[in-house]
């Protein structure tokens, strides 16, 4: 067996046509857009050394060749293998014909015979691109001189084999041997030596007197002709106008569930809120700040080109190929009134296209735990609370003289003789678990000459930290594409996905878990032992006699008894024909499909008694959501000598119905039932039930203008009909202009050599957003039940003032950006400066209550963001061997409120919560504000009278009269701080993000630092509370809640700052040599170990697991407020990947 | 061309659909396509029972209270326990109620009460134009909708003084900002509505909970009318011929035979008229808030343990004494005599629950206590009574002394509240001593029972508004009171009042929305 040596490089002509074996347009949208990465060099296999070996050569075609021109069969013959093919075509000669045929022969051996009698050789990348090498000049008698070097990477010093050296202007010209080394005899006349090699950037060396040149080559990172996914089709590059963000799928963060996860700090502009360490947390996306007050704030996500309205929160991220972000109205615009928040646009991985079958296997196994516990009380600073707060009654009740003592006694399961406690309960560590996941992805990839055909099959199990929750995910893609006729392309793909998870209540104020683990008295045990009156059973609040604490259910109980089960089936998909009308012109019709069936089954046992449900409680919701587009468009690519026109022009219809039925029901006699038996319970709730539906028309265009591939022009538009709005506004139009300057490939910049590529980018544009209820136009009857005479009777009422005049909220967006590369691609600077204005807000304008309403929902108000997104790469070291790369990128945005209403009056959108509502929507003010009482201190021993002025003691929290706005809750930066090093085989991965600015709002506050003696909290209420000699702080003095009340509203004392720096990822990867590889059968295989969440670094008064959570997750202005949260996990992952 | 043929075809299979973005609600129906017969007209007057002014704002939480209570804790004669963050608790015994403070929770009130005016205006206007409807019918659902409507702008007018008056329903933006109606007039229509409902609305003449299946009756309305003259009467309107008309209105109730007070049973510890009131059906109940565990549970039970006990097996993961009757109010009971405040009638203050005594050390209405819901369901099951004909027995005793003075008519109505109480003392006696008081002596005595009677019917702070008096009491000297002047008063967490206070300010949010208002005076 022969070894597969590698060559490393194989010469290529000086001016590089990539063409692909089709059209553009048809076969990019399926096409595997190939990213090249940075570190990794390309390989070259000689096909005539390995046209046995490389399974892409292997694989037969038919061919029938009669005085076909050559040029014609090398791409026929390309077309066929599926592989993409690059030459000069000046340099073969265009007349020449060939003819042969045969009805089976290898690709490899098609490629020679075609190319037989020219010298040229082919060979093939590992990027399954053919290249041509050239033939070696002949000799003539005529050279004059000889010149010799060698040419070598600058970064590693390797020397490159198959560099093209050639004289300019002339036919003269050689390759680089193996070693680096050429010699080339020329003419004395010639002036300058042109150095070429894919993937390295081009130099021009003046010949002068030189008879001895070498030559270092830069490698080309701008891939200015890589081709990016944009909304319906692909553009190179150069030509995009507008600011896209590209993600590969090697640059994403791997994880095991979630592939916004992975998107997290990697674009910069894009705000991933992971505002949950739950399994099944979903993620909050923000793109390039806050658009809208009252419509969705989330970004239209598009998978293969169907609109999917929920969010890729449960996608296969294994099976991701590549995710562009969509930033400007430029790029956003071709999706018109769905566009204004941004757009994710997902490629998902499509089928082989060889006979060879590619199996590829990862799988992933991952050990969660707790980072960020919280600092609660022990039992022994638990029962110290007690006595002090008895103590201090007397201080708080004018008519109590006596302090009350505690009566343990009363309690001799819980307290020893001595009084002390017999159980130190850590319920934080009784709540959780170390959590393993795995998941495993198998993936099969193959096809005919004319088909390609690929099946991925997913399976995740991911428990959470906190005990019995998990989410499991089983899905199955399969993708097919086919091209019956030349003119004709098909092509489906569909996904059927399960996922089910046992969910734990991330949201409000109530006692759930994420709560009690905190505030369950630490003198409780979980469980009562043998020997108690309730051995066996799980402790309750209830169970103690001799304090008054709040009823809380353990737990443990909860969360090991109580059943939340949520089931997920998807079926998406998207099936697709195109046809190449005449070789520019392609029509393409595909229908997409979005099934989505949601179960959602819950029982809480009657043992649970202080959780709401004394009788047991049984839930039953389910809802169908059926989305599904018709899109057919029109695609036209002209490439004219010096400029290239495409366009495209379409029509979009979607819908989406939603029915979903819901059931309650109560009072069970056994707990056996649970939610199996609905007919055994006593107690049956109302049911409800509901349908709507909504529906969207569109017509869309782009065109784009390229000159000299330095000025392109891109005009998008598109024409919106959505059945939300109202009867006379049904119809919007979102225009949008981009314009593209490659500043680099002008003449001027020929001398300023530090300079690799420049180009300076605009646009400017309208998009929208139609992200609101349905039927906010209309004036309806609502209908429901009332009690009135012990009976439920029907009641009907008007539900809104109706305005037909409601239509979309409008985004104004300009964007002005560069792509910069200095010195060597050294460094790389990508920046782009946006201000976004949004006016038309739908909001819910307020009306005079006097009407029966306090709001219409009209198009009034407006807010602006500003902002810049930075991505600054440096190639510190590129060396042979070793590579380290730095990314920096990062966001900085200002947001403000312009107009409100008719009035600019205040709105307050809530969560209403202790002393009303959290949040202040103000003109002039950033949105997301904090609203509540600033917190000047504590009444001090001095101030006893003043205090006792205001009803209060001193120890009391001391605050403003009037509620101001305290903070908020959204970051000013947000960012990462990316280093990879790439060192032999190993690769390493430090993934740094921050967010700086923000404020958090510490709910939690209120019950664990407030409400002493009724519940457990945090230590501060013991050891930094207020005594007569420590009053210098903000902690009041130890109360009885139960006897003396509380003092507690929300106050700046809550806030806190909500800045961090988190260690997001580190990852050290090992890739194994070829040679290993090959004993195995492999043609791939890496192992990686990683850290996730590593650690937070984040404000010191900060007192909860995580800077970055919500627990109002419905109410978008509600980011950094919560009460309490489920803990995000560090989690350590051992990964391997495989393919053969 | 059979290519460009099947490239159409896409654009061919959708492009004829013309309704394609029509929205068609199926789980509302439009609003055209209503007020078509009897079923439409009752669903809409179904719908102003619970909002507004009406169940919804006597509905009560674990930690707020109702909303009834907003004016009991302004008073300072009652105290809750969740005020430390419920803030209008708090602002009311500190008495720094202002339009931004209590923009929201005073907004809710406004936006309740008026989005039931909203839905009466609909509901007389619509019911007009149905053709398939008995005039019965038609007569009854339009009294049980003015009915509502005069409730709810008789809150309004109580508590904000004057309100904007609306009386046809608003069905764009044209003419939404209305001014303010002087109170006396809101007060005309507010007796308008009532009188056309009394004298035209052939509505039942039964008991609350003795056959009108929960709806408005007779008694209802005549009771309604006796309490907004007998307000209209005093402050700040003091429409002095309102007290004859509040004479007559309550007359109407007594005269009509209907109602009688709840007598006390043979065990006066176990059934009393005051342990007999923990029930949902007596000839005393003119209107109560319905309540059912199954249906809409009631959230009474959970505030009558306080939070300083904990009893074993209790169902309510956190309860609290949210309507607490402070000592001054305590003290208006005599304590031998009077049975309303001994343990276990009106209110209680210790609980025994499996031979344990759970000791409150404070008072703790016990007509609102459920055992079944303290310890079995947590979801109260029982009607609030909130208008009993002991109230109207009051009303006319006040309104006939200032009619007509101290007649016999008017001692033997505040005689046959007072002598219930004061069960162990001869009703002669009692007699007596309120036969030889002056009109003015005699209505202070009248307005003593009311706040011992009324205390958990939520009375005291409109009747502070209308007399312009506090009472004030001694440890003692209990089971009196003397009335001083409010304005220059002091509540019992030593802040006094200005006649600022009397009424609540509109909320901001409101001043905001309609520039036609102007503030009330001194906010």
């Amino acid at each position: 067996m022969k070894t597969a040596t590698k060559i490393m490089g194989v010469p290529i002509l000086a001016f590089l046509v990539m063409i692909s074996s089709t059209i553009l347009m048809s076969s990019q949208l399926n096409a595997q857009i190939s990213q090249q990465n940075m570190p990794k060099l390309m390989t070259y296999y000689s096909v005539q050394d390995y046209s046995d070996q490389i399974p892409a050569l292997k694989s037969n075609i038919s061919v029938d060749f009669k005085n076909a021109p050559r040029v014609e069969a090398l791409f026929d013959i390309a077309e066929k293998a599926g592989l993409e093919i690059a030459f000069d075509s000046n340099k073969l000669d265009q007349q020449e014909t060939v003819t042969f045929s045969k009805s089976r022969i290898t690709v490899g051996e098609a490629l020679q015979m075609a190319l037989m009698g020219t010298g040229y050789e082919a060979s093939i990348t590992n990027r399954r691109q053919i290249i041509l090498t050239e033939p070696a000049p002949q000799l003539q008698d005529e050279f004059d001189v000889t010149l010799s070097g060698r040419v070598t990477d600058a970064d590693t010093g390797e020397p490159l084999v198959g560099v093209t050296v050639y004289v300019e202007g002339t036919q003269t010209g050689t390759t680089t041997d193996p070693d680096g080394f050429y010699t080339l005899d020329v003419a004395d006349d010639a002036t300058t030596l042109t150095f070429s090699y894919v993937g390295y950037m081009r130099q021009d060396i003046s010949i002068g007197d030189q008879t001895t040149i070498n030559v270092e080559m830069a490698t080309d990172i701008a891939r200015l002709d890589d081709l990016v996914v944009v909304g319906y089709g692909v553009q190179r590059r150069s030509e995009i106008t507008g600011s896209v963000g590209i993600v590969p799928a090697d640059e994403l963060t791997p994880t095991s569930f979630n592939a916004l996860q992975g998107l997290r700090g990697k674009v910069a502009g894009v705000n991933i809120f992971t505002n949950s360490g739950a399994p099944s947390g979903s993620n909050r996306v923000i793109i390039r700040g806050t658009g809208s007050i009252n419509a969705s704030t989330d970004p239209l996500y598009v998978v293969d080109g169907v609109a999917m309205d929920d969010g890729i929160n449960f996608l296969n991220p294994n099976d991701i190929e590549s995710i562009e972000v969509l930033k400007d109205a430029s790029a956003t615009a071709i999706y018109g009134a769905r566009g204004a928040n941004g757009v994710i646009l997902v490629t998902t991985q499509r089928g082989g296209d060889s006979e060879r079958v590619v199996v590829g296997y990862d799988s992933n196994l991952s050990v969660g735990q707790m980072l960020g516990r919280m600092d609660v009380m022990n039992a022994e600073e638990f029962m110290e609370v007690q006595r002090t707060a008895l103590q201090n009654v007397p201080l708080f009740n004018s008519n109590v003289t006596t302090a009350p003592t505690l009566d343990t006694s009363l309690d001799p399961f819980l307290f020893d003789a001595n009084g002390n406690p017999i159980y130190d309960t850590d319920w934080q560590d009784e709540a959780t678990r170390t959590a393993f996941s795995q998941d495993h992805n198998l993936s099969i990839r193959g096809g005919t000459e004319k088909s390609s055909i690929g099946a991925v099959l997913n399976y995740t199990n991911r428990e959470g930290i906190l005990l019995n929750s998990y989410m499991n995910r089983a899905s199955l893609k399969l993708v097919y594409d086919v091209t019956p006729k030349d003119w004709l392309k098909f092509g489906t793909n569909l996904t059927v996905a399960k996922i089910d998870e046992n969910h734990v209540e991330e949201g409000g104020g109530g006692q759930e878990p994420r709560r009690t683990m905190i505030e369950m008295a630490p003198i409780l045990p979980v469980i009562w032992p043998e020997g108690t009156p309730l051995a066996g059973q799980y402790s309750n609040q209830t169970h103690v006699n001799s304090m008054t604490l709040e009823g809380q259910s353990n737990p443990v109980h909860r969360l090991l008894e109580e059943d939340r089960l949520r089931d997920r089936t998807q079926l998406f998909g998207n099936t697709y024909m195109a046809i190449q009308i005449t070789p520019n012109l392609e029509f393409r019709t595909q229908f997409g499909l979005n099934n989505r069936l949601y179960e959602e089954r819950r029982y809480r046992p009657s043992n649970m008694i202080a959780a709401g449900a004394p009788d047991g409680r049984a839930n039953f919701n389910s809802n169908e959501n059926n989305y599904w587009q018709s899109e057919n468009f029109l695609t036209y690519e002209q490439d004219f000598q010096r400029s290239r026109l495409s366009a495209i022009l379409g029509a979009s219809w979607q819908e989406r119905t939603f029915t979903s039925f819901s059931q309650e029901v109560r009072g069970f006699s056994d707990d056996f039932f649970t939610f199996n038996n609905f007919g055994a319970a006593t107690d049956i709730r109302q049911p409800s039930s509901n349908n709507f539906s909504w529906s969207l028309n569109s017509y869309f265009n782009r065109v784009t203008y390229s000159i000299d591939d330095t000025y392109t022009f891109t005009f998008t538009s598109r024409l919106d009909g959505s059945s939300r709005f109202g009867a006379n506004s049904k119809w919007g139009f979102f225009p949008s202009a981009g314009v593209s300057w490659q500043v680099s490939n002008e003449e001027f910049m020929e001398d300023v050599e530090f300079v690799d590529n420049f180009r300076l980018r605009s646009s400017y544009g309208v998009t929208g957003n139609t992200e609101i209820g349905v039927f906010r136009s209309l004036a309806t009857i609502g209908s429901g039940t009332t009690l009135i005479g012990g009976v439920r009777q029907s009641q009907s009422f008007t539900t809104r003032l109706p305005n037909p005049d409601l239509e979309w909220e409008k985004t104004y967006q300009f964007n002005i950006g560069t792509d910069l590369d200095v010195f060597n691609q050294f460094l790389s600077l990508e920046m782009d400066y946006y201000y976004k204005l949004t006016t038309d807000l739908l909001l819910d304008r307020p009306v005079p209550g006097t009407t029966g309403f306090t709001v219409i929902q009209d198009n009034v108000g407006s807010l602006s963001n500003r902002g810049v997104d930075v991505k600054l790469t440096t190639a510190n070291i590129r060396k042979r061997d070793l590579f380290w790369s730095t990314t920096l990128n990062f966001n900085y945005n200002k947001n403000r409120v312009e107009s409100l209403g008719v009035g600019d009056e205040d709105i307050f959108p809530g969560p209403n919560w202790v002393s009303g509502s959290q949040t202040i929507l103000r003109v002039g003010e950033p949105v997301g504000n904090f609203y509540g009482f600033e917190r000047i201190g504590t009444w001090g021993t001095d101030e006893a009278a003043e205090a006792a002025a205001a009803g209060r003691i001193p120890g009391e929290a001391k605050r403003s009269t009037d509620r101001r706005i305290i903070g908020n809750g959204l970051p000013d930066f947000t960012g990462s701080f990316i280093n990879e090093v790439n060192f032999r085989n190993f690769d390493f991965m430090l993934d740094l993000q921050f967010v700086l600015g923000s404020d958090i709002m510490q709910q939690f506050l209120h019950t664990a630092e407030d409400r002493q003696a009724l519940t457990n909290g945090l230590a501060t209420q013991l050891h930094d509370a207020w005594t007569e000699s420590n009053q210098n702080t903000s902690i009041q003095r130890i109360r009885h809640q139960p006897i003396s009340g509380q003092n507690t509203q929300a106050d700046s004392h809550w806030i806190v700052d909500g800045s961090y720096v988190r260690g997001n990822l580190i990852q050290l990867g090992y890739n194994f040599d070829p040679s290993v590889m090959d004993k195995l059968g492999l043609t791939q295989l890496r192992v990686a170990a990683r850290v996730e969440n590593a650690f937070v670094i984040d404000d010191p008064n900060f007192k909860g697991h995580d800077p970055e959570a919500s627990s109002w997750g419905g109410n978008i202005h509600a980011q950094n407020i919560f009460f309490y949260q489920y803990p995000r996990p560090r989690t350590f992952s051992l990964g391997v990947s495989l393919q053969f | 061309m059979k290519k460009i043929i099947i490239a159409l075809i896409g654009f061919a299979l959708l492009a004829s659909c013309d309704d394609f973005l029509v929205e068609s609600p199926k789980t509302e129906i439009a609003v055209d396509q209503f007020f078509t017969n009897a079923d439409d007209a009752r669903g809409v007057v179904n719908s102003v029972y619970r909002i507004g002014a009406g169940a919804s704002f006597y509905d009560s939480g674990g930690f707020g209270g109702s909303n009834a209570m907003m004016g009991s804790y302004m008073s300072g004669l009652f105290d809750n326990e969740g005020k430390g963050e419920r803030i209008q608790g708090q602002l009311a015994h500190d008495l720094q109620v202002d339009p931004v403070n209590l923009s929201q929770f005073l907004g809710g009130w406004w936006n309740g009460m008026y989005l039931a005016i909203a839905r009466t205006n609909l509901a007389i206007t619509g019911i007009e134009g149905i053709p398939q409807i008995s005039d019965s019918e038609r007569a009854t659902l339009t009294a049980e909708a003015r009915y509502f409507r005069a409730l709810n702008y008789f809150f309004l007018v109580k508590n904000f003084g004057d309100v904007p008056l609306v009386l046809e329903p608003t069905e764009g933006l044209e003419d939404i900002f209305v001014e303010r109606t002087p109170s006396d007039e809101v007060y005309s229509q507010i007796v308008e509505d009532l009188e056309w409902a009394l004298n035209n609305g052939q509505l039942p003449d039964v008991p609350f909970g003795g056959g009108n299946e929960g709806r408005v009756t007779r008694g209802a309305v005549a009771a309604l009318l006796a309490d907004v003259n007998l307000q209209r009467a005093g402050f700040p309107v003091q429409n002095t011929s309102a007290y004859a008309a509040a004479a007559s209105a309550a007359r109407t109730v007594i005269n009509s035979g209907t109602y009688s007070l709840i007598q006390h049973g043979d065990n006066i510890d176990g059934d009393s008229a005051y342990n007999r009131m923990r029930s949902d059906d007596s000839p005393e109940y003119i209107w109560s808030i319905e309540y059912d565990a199954g249906v809409s549970d009631s959230g009474y039970p959970r505030i009558t343990i306080p939070g300083v006990v904990r009893p074993d097996g209790i169902a309510y993961g956190r309860t609290l004494n949210m309507y607490r009757p402070i000592n001054e109010i305590i003290q208006l009971y005599n304590p031998e005599q009077d049975l309303r405040v001994q343990n276990n009638q009106m209110y209680y203050t210790s609980l025994e629950r499996d031979g344990v005594v759970y000791e409150f050390n404070e008072y703790v209405p016990y007509i609102w206590y459920e055992e079944q819901a303290v310890f079995e369901t947590a979801r109260g099951d029982r009607n609030l009574n909130i208008t009993r004909y002991s109230e109207v027995l009051l009303i006319a005793a006040e309104a006939i002394a200032r009619t007509e003075g101290v007649t016999s008519e008017a001692v033997n109505y505040l005689a046959d509240v007072r002598s219930r109480a004061y069960w162990q003392t001869d009703r002669q006696q009692i007699v007596d001593a309120l036969s030889g008081l002056s009109a003015d002596q005699f209505v202070e005595e009248v307005w003593k029972e009311r706040y011992r009677e009324l205390a958990l019917d939520f009375k005291a702070w409109s009747d502070i508004q209308r007399t312009r008096k506090y009472p004030t009491t001694a440890e003692l000297n209990p089971g009196n009171a003397t009335f001083v002047d409010v304005i220059g008063a002091d509540n019992n967490w030593g802040q006094t009042y200005q006649e600022t206070d009397l009424l609540f300010p509109i909320p901001d949010e409101e001043m905001q929305r309609n520039e036609n208002l102007t503030q009330n005076p001194g906010y």
